[in-house]
Order: structure tokens, then C-alpha cells, then sequence
């Protein structure tokens, strides 16, 4: 085929044109669109390589370590209370839930009994992180989206929750609050009846939230059926939290391997079938329900007592190796940890949830819009200090 | 009052008005904006600029603007790059000139003047083209391609109603159009009057990328569209400026068209006492908060559904409602 | 989903009874099954761990590697008494696998050449084993083969050595530098920076 139009003659050499011609159709370039490591919808320094055709992206790569602190080597020259302190520097978000493995993984291999007291105290700490972890995802999902109104109701409730928690441990994000065998101190007078007046917020203005998003026609046509992520896919990654029960994947480090005195507690874990962007978004939503429950079942039942068992002076784990997970917010938080016997452990390989998950991005991002990949980034519930450690 | 002006004094004078009242409604625009949005929030907004309530936040940001150093990027198309703010921006001007305040007070009564604001009020796709395509930038010219899709689109609801709109009141004039209304105004054509009045707002909407229309400056996907590589004055002028002037603009449109212009609400007796300037800019500042809420309310349709949404929905509508128009015309109690 | 728990040693006994010959070792360690799998034989463990109806290791947890080079194995460590001449001086794969099903965790240790660690890839089982043996092969120098794409995960490209080894020293605490300016308010009064 050749160009008839005498003024369109010198597109005639152009490659774009060869492809044209020799595949008998119309080729458009496929455009190598860069999305981060600055990016509004991108929680942090994390960077995709999208290749785009049009608006469809055709291969997502992610490219993290931007933030890679090096935990693993760090916590190696440490000993067991400097680590307490950096580890919630990890998943910024749920502050008090990264000590808790740490705290768990001590006990087992010390062979440390926690008082009750403090065990429950533990369950309503990491409980309200858990809601705190959250809202801030709600409002993340919804803003990236284009409703902006919900980040400030958002925020709102985190603010009485923070401050009840800074009330215990004086820290609003980060805590460092878990010991070895039980917490730092007790909890000042009126901290219940503070805490139990957040929660109870909260839930009082869950349904209208709820509404605002889950309700309205355009947010379920942004989410419905986008970003399937399937359930077997979801087990070869490593998908847990609330990412893993939109799948279908019906597991909760806190009902299948009670750690603390979660067997104690009535809540439910809520799934959903299909694995999309709404599901997961769904599944965030309820489960701050189900968190608001364990912790009025928690501060109602709190006995009182000490709040700190029989630790040695220097904590000192014996040798050993032991895998303890937990349920992060985000998902299982896991620390295998290998220890010599000295002040310092020898290895701890930190598995956090927003590695696997992230991971099993490019995967659902083939074949979608821009558009949805920004829904998708929003419904994956990630921080960066968790993927990049 | 009679003033003998010679021709050329005339339109310095109505130069003049337009290029004072534009930009201080576009202030002011501005700041009932933060205004809203904050206390729709459950947060106060500007406070502070100009001592009380911030009510200088808005003319602050514009002063601050101006001392932005001009940044054009390297490889951007440089006569392209500046020409298009001005493509966006006098448009946007050029809408004011037919806008009846008053039964006599109107810059320019043209006799074919919804025609008009409907030609001028498409010039603006262009500029935004020009500003993403010069851009050198790859999110600027997905935001651009956005838009330009989108405005084409959403042409049809606004120029459909407002031909319906035409139809009922017999002429194009605004004047003639804000006299042929009556209370009560919108709800008459019953039915029709309504869908028409939803029409014009979602187009008018979608025409100024409001959300949930804002795929083109999707924030938190392309920082901000076609505009990305702007800075300064440029930015002022060719997004901020032109955005709040063209929702004041098609909220003085969209009163005069549906909400019966200068008219009182009622024909009552003490209400008719009070000057038509007021009822207008009453009326207008009602659209606007109308506008507001919706934006603040919303998240944003993804460029496919928004485009599926006014090309198998509103103009089918649109077209439905034009006959539905004319049959009552003919068939109706009107004659 | 149905969940048919098992106890530890149920899972011990089944898990062994399964693998059979292919495991060097296995025991129960703080509830949770311990193997030790030579290399070649990694793939077909996790795939029998993975497809077996009576164990169903059907979530991938992580894979990561441990410097064993310094550690000391004296008086126990919770290893038999003749492995862990095996583990002085080597590096380990770990991986752990997880029964969502059936509730309880398989750790598996594969032991590697010291000079030269090379493991097969279980990309192939596990897909989301990509970017754990990503993380593994640039933070100790194990290489994968089988694996589609080992290039570094976090690390630059032009980053000498390998982090996590124990013969990598942090220059933050390997040579510390006296701090040049004053260490107290008299110093700094007496005119050091």
C-alpha cells in the first residue's frame, strides 16, 4: 500500500508506518508511563513502570526499595528493647502491632507467663490501632478516587482514638509501648471510659460512611469488578489481611492460632467473594466493626493485676528459632527469629504483609485502565515501610 | 439617566466593567469555595488572611501568584505553551457579555445571544488541548485527551436543553428568553422543565471538569491535567481564574435560562419592590452552592463511564426531551 | 472453608509420611514442622507440601535465607546433635509454607555451600516466591536458577556486596569515628565546634 496524498508522502519511511503496512492494520505506540516514586496516589515513594497503549496499561512493574532501611541488619546490631522502639517504624500506620510479634516471639522462647491484665490490655491496644490503621485507609481509598470529603470525617474519629491512646502510651503513632512479658505501665484512671467513648464514635457513624461510599452508584462503578484478584493467585503470593478475605480467603491469624487471649472474645471475620476493589474495601469497613467489638469485650472483662510477668533484668533469649505471626492490620506479620543466646538476636527475618501483597500487583494490573490502576493502588492497602522494610 | 457616550467610550466603559466584575466574582468565587468545601468538612477554611474569616485568602494566593517565576519547561512547545491560558481565559470573559442582571442592565443584548454563549463556551476545548499537547509532559497529555473528549461530549446536554429552553421562549435574546418565565419557573413544563434544569447542571458540570466530571484533572492520578507544567500567572489565569469565572458564568447562564434571570420568585406584591439585581445574584449564588455540594460529594467517574454516560443516557435524553418540547409547544396549554 | 485442624504431630507424622525419603530431617519445633531438604530435592518438596490432599501448604508465607556462619551451636539450639555440624558454616534457604486447611506451618531449612550457594527456584510452584528469592539472592548472594528475573529488588544496581552476610559489616558501627566537634558544653564554650 502506498500514500497517494502527495503532502502526507514523507510519513511513507516512518517504522510506525512499516508496522502499518506489513501488518495490515493500525498500530498505535505503546507509551512507557512512569507512575511515582512521586505520586499523589501512590502511598509513598513507590514506583510502577506502566506500559501503556491508550489508556489500557499492557505491563505494570513495581519498583520498591526507596525506603529500604535495612531492618533485617539493623536489628541484628540491637538488642531486644532498641529493637521494641525501631520496629513500629516498619508499618507506620498500626504503631503498636509491629512490637506484638517481637514481645510474643521473647515470651515463647524465654518462657515468660503474661499477666492477664496485660494480655487484655494488649488486645484493646493493638485493637484500636487496628481501627486507627483503618479509617486511614478508608479515607485514602475514597480520596483517590475523587471524594475528598470523607478524609476529614476520617480523621476526625482517629483524632479521639489517638488521643486515648496517647493517654496510655504518650506516643500518637509510634509507641513502643510492648515489653517482653507484659506492657511498659498501667493505664492512667479514665482511660476506659475515654477509649469506649471513641469506639463508640465511631461505630455510631460507621453507617453513614458507609453510605457515603459503599451506597453511591459512581464509587460501585469505579470498584465493582475491578482489580480481580483470584484466590488461588492470592495463596501463591502470600495475600493475607483484608486484602486476602476480599478474596475469599477466609483466614485471621486471630481466630486460627489465638495468640494473646483472642479465644477469649466473640467477633467474626468477614469475607467476601469476589476479590474485587469493592470487596476489599467492603471487608476494611466491617472489620472496624468487628475491632470495636473485641475491644468493649476487652476493657469491659479487664481484670486487674500487674502488668508485667517475671522477666530478668536483661532480656536474654535463649538459643532457639521460633516463627511467630500475628494478624497486622494489613495482614500476618511474621517473625521468624534465630537466637544465639545473646542480648542481640542473631537473625529475625521480618515477613510483613505489605511485601506479599504488593507482589501480587502486576499481576492484577494487567490489562486494566489508568484510571482503575489508581482504584487498584487505593484498594491495596500498602505502606511503603512495610514493603520495603 | 441619560449620558451621551460616544461609540468608542461605550465599549471602553464595557471593557472596563468586564475586566473589574470577572476577576473580583472570580475572587470572591474563590472563596466562598473554600468556604464551603471546609465547612461541608467539619473544618473552618481560610481564617486568617485579611483578619476576619480569611476574607482576603483568595486575593492573597492571586498576589502570591504573581511573583512565581515563569517556568516553561525545556522541551515544551513555547509559543503553544503560553498562548493557551489566554485561549482558556478570554472565553471565559467573553460569556459575561451577554448575561442579563437587569432588565436594561446587560453589557450587550445581542439578539442571537444564547447562540453565542454556546459558540464562545466551546472555544475552551481548544486551550486545553494546546496546553496539554504543549506540555512535553505525558500526564498532561492524558489529561488533555481526557478533556477533549469529555468537553465534545457534554457539548450536547447543555446545547440541547438550552435549545429546548429557546424553544419554549421563542427567541434566542436572553432578555426575551428571562421575560417569557413565569413562577414557577423551573416545574413548568411540568416534568420537562426539571429534566431540562438536571441537563444543563450535569453538562455545565462536566464542561468546567467538575467533579464528578474531573477525570481531566483527576488530582490524585495527574496532579493537575492539562495544567501540570504551569506555574505562576500562566496557572492563575488559564485553571484557577477561568474555572471559578466559568462556574459563575454558567451559574448566571443556568439562572437566566431556568431560574427566571432577574425575575422575584414569586410574583408577589412587597417581593417585586426589591431590584431585579438582587434576585439575580440571589439566584446565582444559589446555583453555585448547588454546584459546590455536588462537587464535594463525589467521587469521579472514570473517563469510559462519564463518556458512556452522556453518549448512551443524557443526549438520548436530551433529544427525547427536545420533542417532548415541542410537542407541548404545539399541543399544550401554552398554544 | 472447612477446617480439618491438625495437631502438631499429626502434621509431623503425615507430612514425613508423605516426603518419605526426600527430607534429611523433621521434627516439631515450638509446634510448628521442621525440615531440613537438601537442594535438589526442594521443588518436588513444595510440590507434594503444595498438592497433597492430606496437607493442601497452599499459602506461601515467605522464603528468606539465614547466615549461619557465626552462629553458635553449642549446647543445643534446638537442633539434633549431629545436624548441626551440617548448619556451622553454611547459609540456609528458609522456607515456610503455610495449611490454611489443615492450621499449622512448614518450616523448610535447605542448606547451601558457604562459597557458592546456589538454589533452585520455586518459582515455578509458587509464584510469589519471585520476589522473596529476589530479596534473598542480591541480600546473601544466592543464586537461583529457573527463577525469570533476578535482578535486584532493593538494592542499586551498582551496590557492592551483600548486606545481610555476617561478613558485611554496617559502616555505621564498624569504623566509628571519634565526633570531631565538642562532646559537651564546656568543650563547645572553649571554642570546639
Amino acid at each position: 500500500m502506498a500514500i497517494k496524498d502527495p503532502e502526507l508522502q514523507h510519513l511513507q519511511d516512518s517504522s510506525a508506518f512499516a508496522d502499518e503496512v506489513s501488518e495490515g492494520r493500525l498500530v498505535t505506540e505503546q507509551m512507557l508511563l512512569n507512575v511515582g516514586p512521586q505520586h499523589p496516589a501512590t502511598h509513598g515513594v513507590f514506583r510502577l513502570l506502566a506500559t501503556i497503549d491508550g489508556e489500557r496499561i499492557v505491563r505494570a512493574e513495581p519498583v520498591v526499595g526507596y525506603m529500604h532501611r535495612g531492618y533485617e541488619k539493623l536489628v541484628e546490631q540491637r538488642d531486644y528493647r532498641q529493637i521494641t522502639n525501631l520496629i513500629s517504624r516498619m508499618d507506620w500506620l498500626s504503631g503498636i502491632n509491629n512490637e506484638l510479634p517481637l514481645a510474643l516471639a521473647l515470651e515463647k522462647l524465654m518462657e515468660i507467663e503474661v499477666p492477664p491484665r496485660a494480655q487484655y490490655l494488649r488486645v484493646a491496644l493493638a485493637e484500636m490501632n487496628r481501627i486507627l490503621n483503618h479509617l486511614m485507609f478508608f479515607q485514602s481509598f475514597a480520596a483517590e478516587l475523587g471524594a475528598i470529603t470523607p478524609t476529614f470525617y476520617a480523621f476526625r474519629e482517629r483524632e479521639d482514638i489517638q488521643y486515648a491512646m496517647e493517654s496510655v502510651t504518650g506516643g500518637r503513632m509510634h509507641f513502643g509501648f510492648f515489653r517482653p512479658g507484659g506492657l511498659k505501665e498501667d493505664v492512667p484512671k479514665g482511660f476506659i471510659a475515654m477509649a469506649l467513648a471513641s469506639i463508640r464514635k465511631v461505630i455510631e457513624r460507621l453507617p453513614d460512611y458507609e453510605d457515603l461510599l459503599t451506597g453511591n452508584e459512581i464509587f460501585k462503578q469505579r470498584t465493582i469488578n475491578i482489580g480481580l484478584l483470584e484466590k488461588e493467585v492470592a495463596y501463591a503470593y502470600g495475600v493475607s489481611g483484608p486484602i486476602g478475605r476480599g478474596s475469599d480467603i477466609d483466614m485471621d491469624v486471630r481466630r486460627d492460632e489465638p495468640y494473646l487471649v483472642y479465644d477469649e472474645f466473640d467477633f467474626d471475620v468477614c469475607t467476601a467473594p469476589h476479590g474485587d476493589c469493592f470487596d476489599r474495601f467492603w471487608v476494611l469497613l466491617h472489620e472496624i466493626i468487628e475491632s470495636a467489638k473485641i475491644v468493649e469485650q476487652a476493657l469491659e472483662a479487664l481484670p486487674p493485676g500487674p502488668i508485667l510477668g517475671k522477666v530478668p533484668r536483661v532480656v536474654e533469649a535463649p538459643k532457639g528459632e521460633v516463627y511467630i505471626r500475628t494478624e497486622n492490620p494489613l495482614g500476618e506479620l511474621g517473625f521468624y527469629l534465630v537466637s544465639d543466646g545473646g542480648k542481640r538476636p542473631y537473625r529475625i527475618k521480618i515477613r510483613t504483609p505489605s511485601f506479599s501483597n504488593v507482589s501480587a500487583l502486576p499481576h492484577v494490573l494487567r490489562d486494566t485502565l489508568v484510571a482503575d490502576m489508581i482504584a487498584i493502588l487505593g484498594s491495596f492497602f500498602f505502606v511503603l515501610g512495610d514493603v520495603d522494610r | 439617566m441619560d449620558i451621551d457616550l460616544t461609540a468608542w467610550q461605550i465599549l471602553i466603559v464595557k471593557l472596563l466593567i468586564i475586566l473589574t466584575v470577572v476577576p473580583v466574582g472570580a475572587l470572591i468565587g474563590g472563596y466562598v469555595l473554600h468556604k464551603e468545601m471546609a465547612h461541608m468538612q467539619h473544618r473552618l477554611g481560610p481564617m486568617y488572611a485579611g483578619g476576619w474569616h480569611g476574607w482576603a485568602q483568595t486575593l492573597a494566593d492571586g498576589i502570591k501568584f504573581a511573583y512565581k517565576e515563569d517556568i516553561i519547561p525545556a522541551s515544551a512547545d513555547r509559543r503553544v505553551f503560553s498562548m493557551a491560558p489566554a485561549v482558556i481565559f478570554v472565553p471565559v470573559l467573553l460569556l459575561f457579555l451577554v448575561i442579563p442582571i437587569d432588565r436594561t442592565l446587560i453589557i450587550e443584548d445581542l439578539d442571537v445571544g444564547l447562540f453565542y454563549l454556546l459558540a464562545i463556551g466551546s472555544v475552551g476545548a481548544i486551550g486545553v488541548l494546546m496546553a496539554g499537547w504543549s506540555s512535553a509532559n505525558k500526564y498532561a497529555l492524558i489529561g488533555a485527551l481526557r478533556s477533549a473528549g469529555q468537553l465534545i461530549a457534554y457539548e450536547l446536554p447543555i446545547v440541547l436543553s438550552a435549545a429546548a429552553v429557546a424553544m419554549l421562549a421563542g427567541s434566542l435574546s436572553l432578555v426575551t428568553i428571562v421575560e417569557a418565565q413565569d413562577w414557577p419557573f423551573i416545574l413548568w413544563p411540568p416534568g420537562i422543565g426539571l429534566a431540562l434544569f438536571m441537563l444543563f447542571i450535569l453538562g455545565a458540570m462536566a464542561e468546567m471538569s467538575l467533579p464528578p466530571f474531573d477525570m481531566p484533572v483527576a488530582e490524585s492520578e495527574l496532579i493537575t491535567g492539562p495544567f501540570t507544567e504551569y506555574t505562576g500567572m500562566r496557572f492563575i489565569f488559564g485553571f484557577f481564574f477561568a474555572e471559578t469565572a466559568h462556574m459563575i458564568a454558567f451559574a448566571g447562564i443556568g439562572t437566566t435560562l431556568f431560574l427566571g434571570g432577574y425575575k422575584p420568585i414569586v410574583p408577589w406584591g412587597p417581593l417585586e419592590v426589591i431590584p431585579g439585581i438582587i434576585w439575580f445574584f440571589v439566584k446565582t449564588a444559589f446555583m453555585i452552592f448547588l454546584l459546590l455540594w455536588i462537587r464535594f460529594s463525589f467521587p469521579r467517574l472514570r473517563e469510559d463511564q462519564l463518556q458512556k454516560f452522556a453518549w448512551k443516557f443524557l443526549i438520548p435524553l436530551s433529544l427525547a426531551l427536545i420533542l417532548a418540547t415541542g410537542a407541548w409547544i404545539l399541543y399544550g396549554p401554552g398554544g | 472453608m472447612v477446617r480439618d485442624r491438625l495437631t502438631a504431630e499429626d502434621a509431623l507424622d503425615r507430612v514425613t509420611g508423605a516426603l518419605g525419603e526426600r527430607v534429611v530431617e523433621a521434627r516439631l519445633n515450638h509446634g510448628q514442622v521442621d525440615l531440613v531438604v537438601e537442594a535438589d530435592h526442594l521443588v518436588e518438596v513444595v510440590t507434594i507440601l503444595r498438592d497433597d490432599i492430606a496437607l493442601r501448604c497452599r499459602f506461601f508465607t515467605f522464603l528468606s535465607a539465614i547466615d549461619r556462619s557465626t552462629y553458635n551451636f553449642d549446647d543445643g539450639g534446638g537442633a539434633g546433635e549431629d545436624k548441626k555440624e551440617k548448619k556451622v558454616g553454611t547459609i540456609e534457604v528458609l522456607v515456610h509454607l503455610y495449611s490454611p486447611e489443615k492450621v499449622f506451618h512448614v518450616n523448610i531449612h535447605v542448606l547451601l555451600d558457604f562459597e557458592k550457594p546456589v538454589c533452585p527456584s520455586i518459582t515455578g510452584v509458587f509464584v510469589g516466591a519471585e520476589w522473596h528469592e529476589r530479596e534473598a539472592a542480591e541480600m546473601f548472594g544466592i543464586g537461583f536458577p529457573g527463577h525469570p528475573n533476578l535482578v535486584e529488588l532493593y538494592l542499586s544496581e551498582d551496590f557492592e556486596g551483600h548486606p545481610l552476610l555476617k561478613s558485611f559489616k554496617l559502616p555505621a558501627r564498624s569504623f566509628v569515628k571519634d565526633w570531631p566537634g565538642a562532646k559537651d558544653p564546656d568543650e563547645a564554650a572553649a571554642g570546639g565546634r
